[in-house]
């Protein structure tokens, strides 16, 4: 008797239970065609009203989309929004989220499809796409850096992009960030590079050369000054490379459709040698110091106790909530004109949203204007890769980084890269740390990462 | 306060074990009878919401999952035989959830090539291949323009260069329209869409195939179409895929598609295989990864080791001194000790940094001012070493003065007493009392301490990255890396991003080497205990 009650109250309370739960569940498809099924008869009177609007997308494939369906807003949620037929959903980190969100809406005034947008961390955008996309759960469009292409496109995450004639207003070097194997991923909307800031107190105009630059720094040290006249990052290899460049050495070279060749690695090439034996011997001379990071670097600026160094735009609030009389400039020619990595922001498509095409639409005919560039641009501040809009552009300081960019060449975007940082990074630091010579450094760093390619083939 | 000697009492419960089984009398109250199936009623609930979620969202297999285990702790709950375990199952069911899974699951990865460029299932990337496309030389770009029927099916009105025009459904392909000029206003049935009006109906037109003869008519925007022929060919008996362009044929080996000279199809992810014993063969011929594994090892003991020694130390001094009632403000310093452990570790750990920066930083320009050199931290080996395990020690002392304080209070006085009978002085004491009675309950902590500073990868990266490196070798390893700060450089700064089947199979090792370990420890502190009573 006992164990027969038992039996009918579990699943009495279980059903009711269950009622109870299941009933917000089955809402939400109600709620999802509703949202869907309002819209067009307020926007589409410009055009023929389609006979039945509520055809338009079948609610019933996804069934949970709790969170998604209720909150078209931005919202952050523990679990990212996910793609789902018919709605555009983009991942943005939090600068941008803003502007995303506003072009969102006048895309879903303009054209009738509704847009979603999740806010989430910079890095989190491409970690999280890598799980989430292949789970049916990523978004359409994400945005992000160039250099997440090699990690995206081997692990077989984004969409090819066809601009068409829209190639021709963006940035060409922009366009060849974004390019993988000879096929482009991405529409680039901000170019970064970095230049020479300097203080204008102390140094009246900008040295043309490498040579100058060091003199003045030299002459400023002596005369106690400053404390350190140019300050470099050490082991950082991203502020390096224009002195490798300078000297006439690089990274990767390149393969006849420009991109980049991994079986071609130039960090112990004859110009590559001659750039490490310069900081050597400028780290010999006390021209640059050991044990510095970016936070001592900006401090010792800011407070006139430099007089430069090489960053890039997103120094500049820093800069002028400071106060520092500064001022941008090229980076000063070496043997040859520095080429300093360049960085480029952009937007992808998912290979695992749902609507691939609608996506593409998106970017090549929506945001590949005067109107979304410029709304970008104001959002956040940046060199802009759209050439009309650059072509108006009147931040001074943000034109100088745009022509240092010009000079520059992408960061390259291929997988091996991870294997470079690394070993490049500890050749530099071993100079800085006068624990080697320059040139063996360099020739060790490069054996390194050539192994570490081989063995990963 | 009674003196409680728990730590020392706790074998004895077991006891109890043979003693028999509480069982519910017939008199258990209806009120408690009926709370307990509201209980289980309540979690059977919440669970077949679950797999109704995950079912639906094709995690067929964890659904599966969640259905058995939930009808076995029903099982287990509603039959008396399983009484005795019955209150142990939550924890039982966690632990498989949170600990099993997780070790079985790195297990599994260790025998598999998942890394950077085959995170997709076969059948992902089989899909995403069959929907690329090839265009002949001769194939022709269309003006299109959409129109769309009461009932939901489209028609493509398209324009070649010439000016010739067409009409395309999915059902009767690509036919010649002959009237020719602008787009109509309606073809039949199907009413015309405008450019803006067709952007809703993009995600539905990406679905439809309309083909021509010999090629089919692939939309590439609102307005654009062109023709395309698709790429690959997958045949699934076979398991071969063809390049339609090519004629070439693939088949998957070790988690890519290859060709018969096995070279892997160009511009293709890879996708996650079972590749046997691989990953640890690696591990074992690799020079990269031999090469300063001992070096690693032996920083990665003295660094756990001498971490627990220090921060003992320091902790049982102070409590010492703390737990001494003559002190004034015994309650001050207690609280200003243990300021360093409620600082969340990163922030202290680079406040350090920037304290010991050789040029920059106070702490090194007081050494400086004391003995005329500013000590070389983070570019001398030595150095860094000693920085790093000072940093620890920092971080480490308030939980170490936390728990010896409270065992501290458990010793009874009476010990004491007797030993001051006995003629002991305080170093006496302290040696043949306090440190021995210390280390019985505080022993298993400083064991744990040890298993977790081995791991303690926060410290050791973000002094220093493991830095300054090893120079001339072309390992990835620096001169402070511990074992997991080196995977971590192994695993994820390889040629080729990402490798986390590398990575599962050195944490297996270290696993196996922190369980070692850790039983050699355990087995210590018995006979210190046994040697006690």
């Amino acid at each position: 008797m006992s164990k027969s009650f038992r039996t009918a109250t579990l699943i009495m309370i279980a059903s009711f239970l269950l009622g109870a739960c299941a009933s917000p569940a089955a809402q939400v498809p109600a709620e999802a065609t509703a949202t869907t099924g309002a819209a067009p008869t307020e926007a589409v009177a410009t055009t023929e009203a389609p006979a039945e609007p509520t055809a338009t997308t079948p609610p019933t494939t996804e069934p949970t989309p709790t969170e998604a369906g209720a909150t078209p807003e931005a919202t952050p949620t523990p679990k990212p929004l996910a793609s789902k037929e018919g709605t555009l959903t983009i991942w943005v980190d939090g600068g941008r989220v803003q502007a995303i969100t506003d072009l969102g809406k006048q895309f879903t005034e303009a054209y009738n499809v509704p847009v979603e947008v999740q806010e989430l961390g910079f890095g989190d955008v491409r970690d999280q796409l890598k799980i989430a996309g292949p789970a049916g759960e990523g978004p359409d469009i994400i945005i992000g850096a160039h250099d997440w292409l090699g990690e995206l496109v081997t692990n077989g995450l984004l969409e090819p992009l066809d601009l068409g004639d829209k190639a021709e207003s963006f940035d060409p070097v922009s366009l060849q960030a974004f390019t993988y194997n000879g096929q482009l991923y991405g529409l680039p909307y901000a170019v970064e590079a970095i230049a020479l800031v300097y203080n204008k107190d102390l140094v009246p105009e900008p040295p043309e050369t490498w040579e100058e630059m060091k003199e003045i720094a030299r002459n400023l040290q002596e005369q106690e000054e400053v404390e350190q006249g140019y300050v470099l990052q050490q082991g950082d290899p991203y502020h390096t490379y224009p002195i490798i460049t300078g000297f006439g050495g690089y990274v990767f070279g390149r393969t006849e459709d420009g991109s980049y060749n991994p079986e071609d690695l130039g960090l112990d090439s004859p110009g590559a040698i001659a750039a490490a034996e310069e900081i050597d011997s400028m780290v010999k001379e006390g021209l640059l110091r050991k044990d510095i990071n970016y936070e001592i670097m900006m401090t010792l600026f800011k407070e006139g106790k430099s007089a430069f160094f090489l960053g890039g735009p997103w120094t500049l609030t820093d800069l002028r909530s400071s106060g520092v009389n500064y001022g941008i400039a090229k980076i000063p020619t070496m043997e040859q004109t520095p080429r300093p990595f360049v960085g480029v922001q952009g937007f992808m498509v998912s290979a695992f949203g749902k609507n691939k095409l609608l996506a593409q639409t998106f970017l090549t005919e929506y945001l590949a204007t005067d109107e979304a560039m410029q709304a970008l641009y104001q959002a956040v501040p940046n060199g802009p890769a759209w050439l009309p809009l650059r072509e108006t552009l009147d931040d001074a300081d943000l034109l100088m980084f745009a022509e240092s960019a010009a000079d520059g060449e992408p960061m390259p975007a291929i997988p091996q890269m991870s294997a470079v940082w690394e070993s490049w990074g500890k050749a530099i630091t071993i100079i800085f740390q006068q624990q080697q010579p320059a040139d063996q450094a360099m020739k060790d760093a490069a054996q390194t990462i050539r192994e570490k390619i081989a063995e990963s083939q | 306060m009674p003196p409680k000697r728990s730590v020392k009492r706790l074998p004895n419960l077991n006891d109890q074990k043979g003693g028999g089984v509480i069982r519910p009398t017939s008199s258990s109250s209806f009120r408690t009878s009926f709370l307990h199936m509201a209980g289980l009623a309540l979690l059977d609930a919440l669970a077949l919401w679950l797999v109704y979620s995950l079912l639906g969202n094709g995690a067929g297999t964890a659904g599966i999952l969640v259905l058995v285990v939930t009808g076995l702790v029903n099982w287990v709950f509603l039959s008396d035989r399983f009484y005795p375990i019955r209150w142990l199952t939550p924890g039982l069911v966690l632990m498989l959830l949170l600990v099993v899974y997780p070790l079985v699951f790195t297990v599994y990865v260790a025998f598999t090539n998942y890394s950077d460029g085959h995170i997709l299932s076969k059948q992902q990337v089989v899909e995403q291949l069959q929907r690329r496309y090839f265009q002949t030389p001769d194939a022709i770009s269309y003006q299109m323009t959409v129109y769309r029927s009461p009932e939901g099916g489209f028609l493509l009105f398209l324009q070649d260069p010439q000016g010739n025009t067409y009409t395309g459904t999915e059902e009767q392909g690509i036919q010649a329209y002959p009237v020719g000029g602008e787009p109509p206003e309606r073809i039949g049935p199907y009413q015309k869409l405008s450019l803006a009006g067709t952007f809703q109906y993009l995600t539905e037109l990406e679905k439809i195939q309309v083909s021509g003869e010999g090629f089919q008519v692939r939309i590439t925007g609102p307005n654009k179409a062109r023709q395309a022929l698709a790429k690959y060919t997958y045949d699934p008996d076979r398991d071969l895929l063809t390049d339609n362009e090519t004629g070439k044929i693939y088949r998957p080996v070790g988690g890519s598609f290859v060709d018969n000279e096995g070279k892997p199809l160009p511009d293709a992810p890879g996708f996650t295989a079972v590749v046997g014993l691989d990953n640890f063969r690696r591990v074992f011929s690799d020079p990269q990864i031999q090469g300063p594994f001992l070096r690693v090892f032996l920083w990665t003991v003295t660094f756990a080791g001498m971490t627990v020694l220090l921060t003992f130390s320091v902790g049982l001094l102070l409590a010492l001194v703390l737990n001494d009632n003559r002190l004034p403000l015994r309650t001050l310093f207690r609280s200003l000790a243990i300021i360093p452990y409620t600082i969340p570790g990163f922030i202290s750990i680079l406040v350090w940094v920037g304290l010991l920066n050789p040029y920059y930083g106070p702490f090194s320009l007081m050494i400086k001012d004391l003995i005329g050199v500013s000590p070389d931290w983070f570019s001398n080996g030595t150095l860094t070493k000693v920085a790093i395990l000072f940093i620890n020690t920092w971080l480490g002392f308030p939980y170490m003065m936390l728990i010896n304080l409270g065992a501290l209070q458990s010793i009874p006085m009476e010990m004491y007493e007797a030993a001051e009978l006995d003629g002991a002085g305080r170093f006496a004491k302290f040696r043949y009392l306090t440190l021995p009675l210390l280390l019985i309950s505080v022993g298993p902590l400083l064991i744990g301490a040890f298993a977790f500073n081995f791991n303690n990868f926060t410290v050791i990266d973000l002094v220093n990255e493991g830095g300054p490196p090893i120079v001339g070798t072309s390992t990835p390893a620096g001169q402070t890396d511990i074992l997991i700060s080196y995977t971590y450089r192994l695993a994820f700064a390889g040629g080729r991003g990402a490798d986390f089947g590398l990575a599962s199979t050195i944490a297996i090792f270290i696993f196996l080497i922190v369980a070692s370990l850790t039983a050699f420890n355990f087995r210590f502190t018995r006979q210190l205990e046994e040697v006690m009573r």
